[in-house]
């Protein structure tokens, strides 16, 4: 059933920006660092001695900023395409289960990030090469850098995607969205339970994979929390 | 006997206000069933709990003799449905619609051409719905509900907001649909005028109270024939007759009587003649469906 569903629902989300807003969110986040190093290299390789390390550090300072954006803009154009002429009263009397209709549309925007992500290492790989950053490149590095950031950033999702399903009032995703970005911006100064500042996996035991743990954990719980609110309220 | 719709006891309220009040609404196989009620009284609640798209406060709902609490997906792919206005995607074509919903469905890509032709939207098939007319989208919608072959149709005021040539068109399609799919259909409507020609069996809904239920022919029964006169002295005339002990209603320069055998009538005129009254008018008034329906509604209310 949920197949069926995810095959409906990427054919919903057709001439809505969608792929390109996934091509378009990790070109940027590596183009910034493209203008970043075109203009001011030499100073900039001067800044460290292990060159791909501190490159990757300079993408990741925008990635979960990116990241969280494009959540918020998913989540919110992926229950419009329902609450413009409330379909949702037709998609939930067809048979199929309500919980699996919310798993289906949590499901096309994870994926869509994931491919996201995928398109970030790639991205960033290949400026990295371009820059002739050293023969080592430190690919573990790479991919905690393009996949923790996703894994932690869960929580936003799950949150992200059940205000905008159940609000009538599409301005309080919108608002909620917007107060993400902006926590985002300012992760520095956040305590470490705000799930705003997990994408930039900093936290107080330098470990980046608690991020991405607490982000798989937490983002399960407000899943569930979200799917089964939606199951229980009608229709309208 | 067996029914395709039963619900017993079926209540609905938001918060102080019942909306929908122990309401018993029994639908057998084939009959076009109307489900009529002023705005408001109900009707689209008791649709979504026949849907399973809001759960009933109190009571049961088995369609096809399942209980919808226990086998709700099993008894939806059996039934088709349209809730009030349309829901469509804008931004995809008529057929990307369909496309849509066939994935979900698991029917064949024929049948998306099958019901376009059903409902005449072959042609604009790849425009998008955006630019269609609200004749159009509701038509969509009614393919939508037909996709899968439902054995249970139900449309919840399918005519609304259509120009006459709208209403006719969608009520000339529902009325084929039982004799030639074996359909059952239920459909509601706040104006008579708008099923009295298709459906068989009506419910009135008022207040979230079902008042009346049964065959469009019982409900013809409720009208009261009255005959009308007309004469050049209402007044005396009037005197007249409930002198003879016949009860006579002077208004509006109208004598009303109520039902009465040929011969009485007959008797009546000669009387009025004798004493020199000229009758200009002698008419019989059927009260119309429309009015049975208000009635019923107001004394209600």
């Amino acid at each position: 059933m949920l197949r069926q569903l995810l095959v409906a629902d990427f054919l919903k989300i057709k001439r809505k920006g969608f792929w390109l807003l996934t091509f378009l969110g990790p070109l940027g986040v590596v183009a910034l660092q493209m203008v970043n190093y075109g203009l001011r290299k030499d100073y900039l390789l001067q800044q460290s001695d292990n060159d791909w390390e501190y490159y990757l550090s300079n993408v990741h300072s925008f990635t979960p900023l990116a990241l969280i954006l494009g959540i918020a803009i998913f989540t919110s154009i992926i229950a419009n395409i329902e609450n413009e002429t409330n379909a949702w009263k037709q998609l939930v009397s067809l048979p199929v289960s309500k919980m699996s209709v919310y798993l289906s549309k949590f499901t096309a925007l994870a994926s869509l990030l994931l491919v996201s992500s995928i398109l970030l290492m790639v991205f960033t790989l290949l400026f990295g090469v371009f820059l002739d950053l050293g023969e080592e490149i430190p690919y573990v590095e790479l991919f905690q850098y393009s996949f923790y950031p996703y894994f932690a950033a869960l929580p936003i999702l799950s949150l992200q995607l059940w205000i905008a399903i159940v609000s009538k009032n599409q301005g309080i995703p919108i608002t909620t969205g917007v107060l993400g970005v902006v926590f985002a911006y300012s992760a520095y100064y956040l305590p470490d339970w705000m799930i705003w500042k997990w994408p930039s996996l900093m936290n107080a035991w330098g470990e980046p994979v608690v991020n991405a743990l607490l982000g798989v954990g937490l983002g399960c719980v407000l899943y569930l929390v979200g799917m089964f609110d939606f199951v229980r309220r009608d229709v309208k | 006997m067996e029914y395709v719709i039963k619900t017993e006891g079926l209540t609905k309220k938001f918060g102080k206000e019942t909306a929908v009040d122990r309401l018993d609404m029994k639908i057998r196989k084939g009959e076009i069933y109307g489900f009529l009620g002023p705005n408001g009284a109900g009707k689209s609640t008791t649709i979504r709990m026949l849907l399973g798209l809001m759960k009933p406060d109190s009571g049961m709902v088995r369609v096809f003799n399942k209980d919808l609490k226990k086998e709700r997906i099993h008894i939806l792919k059996r039934v088709g449905s349209l809730v009030e206005n349309p829901s469509y995607y804008p931004h995809l074509t008529a057929y990307e619609n369909l496309e849509a919903l066939r994935k979900i469905l698991r029917v064949s890509e024929a049948r998306i051409h099958e019901v376009l032709e059903i409902v005449r939207l072959s042609d604009v098939a790849h425009k998008k719905v955006k630019g269609f007319s609200l004749g159009m989208k509701q038509r969509l919608g009614i393919a939508v509900s037909m996709l899968h072959q439902p054995e249970l149709l139900i449309l919840d005021e399918p005519t609304n907001g259509l120009d006459p040539s709208g209403i006719i068109e969608i009520r000339n399609l529902i009325q084929r649909l039982p004799e030639e799919y074996g359909m059952t259909i239920l459909i509601s409507s706040h104006l008579l005028s708008e099923i009295d020609q298709i459906a068989t069996t009506v419910g009135v809904i008022s207040k979230g109270k079902m008042i009346f239920q049964d065959s469009i022919h019982a409900m013809r029964k409720h009208s009261r024939q009255t005959i009308i006169l007309k004469v050049n002295d209402g007044k005396r005339a009037e005197h007249i007759l409930q002198g003879k002990g016949i009860y006579a209603n002077y208004q509006d320069s109208m004598l009303l009587l109520s039902k009465l055998s040929d011969q009485k009538v007959a008797e009546i005129v000669r009387m009025l003649v004798q004493n020199g009254l000229a009758i200009y008018r002698v008419e019989e008034k059927q009260s119309s469906l429309e009015d049975i329906f208000l009635q019923m509604t107001r004394e209600e209310a």
